[in-house]
């Protein structure tokens, strides 16, 4: 399942980005290499020998529609004239929002700024305050190809930047828990919630420090103690681990606790959560642990019955250990 | 229920600092070398984030490249009228698709839309409990699974989103009965 879901969301990606950007070529929704009718003015008039002159830019809602076929209200900027051995070229709109497609030819040309930057072919007649005359833009094309692929590349980089930043909470409670293994107290927690627990876990022996990290994960997550609940979640999969007879195939005991996870009772909201929500939290979590409740009864419902499907089935390697073993 | 709601949110304040001090504690009385035998677990966390990495790279950067490319917006628009059948206001289905896939995805969502409609705005309520009643499911099963190597994740992935899929329909109907 997850290989087949993998794979389509990259190919997907690809035929997506494709289509959008053969519709955008073939609808020539930038306008590659054609003018922007604009008006420019000049506070005191046109310097033909000046590098660097400002300029105010107007464009206006009629030649925007007529142009691009989408509806802009006046466009009003302030900008700075470049005169340079390459020719004139326009910089302007800093920072300011533009209506699409004029917002994405920005992003796509300007890397390291927020300029929209764009030659002015025809001539200028010195001393002019006011010249209608028409912006040439870089060529802008293949947008979504080049969006996925710097995704792909972004993207990469977020998942070592996230796992990197895990390595301190991670460490503090491994430590911890080794500590409450070592004193006894998670046989303890184990003897006490194992009659409840081993209910949904039917695989895991009596007794079992397995159990106990599962209680110590789902409490965790119930009290919304996100960087808590990873670690503990983590030592769980561990000890399942230990009772897998299979390297790299999931028992159903594992399943149990993902689905657990995924959909847990949520007795205080998790901490991101709070932070945008502020005080308006407090209407919500009556809802919150109602869904949550619910939710995961149809986690552990589903877990089980997917379970049992034959397709499921067939690779559960404790089944297969039996049987060989048999 | 406001008393229990202020006992937990107590509770969650102290639990942390209380595991952090009791268990050390608690070893300490059980004469258990407390200081060794932390730093022995504590070796683990480099290994278990470092083990990780190749899983979280696998799922976030195809993510990352479906939504760039554009092919969420159009799932989104597929499912609106599908959707609007069981009762789902199309507001918050971008939040139900994107909600497995990225967190804080589906938080900037949140925030959006308390810019858009307003912190009492029923639809900022229907997506803010979609947020806190699941989890990014295709994260934790990386997570979770790359931690100890498993590859064939057999039914994990299905259950998640079949447990999703009915918070999402739970978060509209529970929000509407609630607040209507």
């Amino acid at each position: 399942m997850l290989n087949y879901i993998w794979a389509g969301l990259i190919i997907l990606s690809l035929v997506f980005a494709l289509v959008s950007d053969v519709g955008d070529l073939s609808k020539n929704r930038y306008r590659n290499g054609d003018p922007l009718p604009v008006l420019l003015h000049f506070e005191e008039g046109y310097r033909a020998g000046a590098v660097r002159q400002p300029v105010s830019v107007t464009i206006r809602s009629s030649d925007y529609s007529a142009f691009y076929g989408s509806d802009a209200a006046d466009l009003n900027f302030d900008g700075m004239l470049i005169q340079a051995s390459g020719g004139r070229q326009i910089q302007f709109a800093d920072g300011e929002s533009l209506p699409e497609p004029l917002a994405t030819i920005r992003t796509e040309t300007s890397k390291r700024d927020e300029l929209l930057r764009g030659k002015l072919p025809s001539a200028i007649s010195p001393g002019a305050v006011d010249v209608s005359t028409g912006v040439v833009f870089p060529r802008v094309q293949f947008v979504k190809m080049t969006a996925i692929t710097r995704a792909a590349f972004d993207f990469a980089e977020t998942a070592v930047t996230l796992a990197l930043g895990l390595i301190g909470a991670l460490a503090l409670w491994m430590g911890l828990i080794k500590i409450a293994e070592e004193s006894g107290m998670l046989n303890s927690i184990v003897r006490f919630t194992q009659p409840v627990i081993r209910r949904l876990f039917p695989e895991i022996p009596p007794d079992h420090p397995a159990l106990g990290m599962i209680v110590l994960n789902l409490t965790a997550n119930m009290l919304g103690l996100g960087n808590a609940a990873t670690p503990l979640g983590l030592k769980a999969m561990e000890e399942l681990q230990k009772l897998n007879p299979s390297e790299d195939t999931a028992t159903n005991s594992m399943v149990m606790l993902l689905a657990l996870n995924t959909a847990s009772v949520q007795l205080v909201p998790p901490v991101l959560l709070v932070a945008i929500m502020g005080l308006a939290i407090n209407q919500l979590m009556a809802a919150i642990i109602i869904v949550t409740a619910l939710s995961a009864v149809v986690a552990i419902t589903s877990a089980l019955l997917l379970g049992r499907l034959k397709r499921y089935s067939k690779d559960d390697p404790m089944r297969i250990n039996q049987t060989e073993a048999a | 229920m406001e008393t229990i709601k202020s006992v937990l949110d107590l509770f969650s304040v102290f639990i942390l600092p209380l595991i952090i001090v009791g268990f050390p504690l608690y070893g300490i009385v059980k004469k258990v070398p407390v200081y060794e035998v932390f730093v022995d677990g504590a070796k683990e966390g480099f290994t278990v984030a470092v083990r990780i990495i190749p899983y979280l790279v696998a799922i976030l950067f195809a993510i990352g490249m479906f939504r760039a490319s554009g092919a969420l917006d159009f799932i989104i628009d597929g499912l609106r009228p599908l959707l609007g059948v069981v009762g789902i206001p199309p507001e918050v289905i971008p939040m139900g698709v994107l909600r497995p896939l990225t967190g804080s995805g589906s938080a900037a969502i949140v925030l959006d839309m308390i810019n858009q409609f307003g912190e009492d705005s029923i639809l900022v309520k229907m997506v803010a409990t979609m947020f806190g009643s699941t989890e990014t499911t295709f994260y934790v099963i990386a997570v979770y699974f790359g931690s100890i190597n498993i590859r064939k994740t057999r039914h994990a992935l299905p259950a998640g989103l079949i447990a999703d899929f009915a918070a999402m329909l739970l978060a509209v109907y529970v929000v509407k009965l609630l607040f209507t």
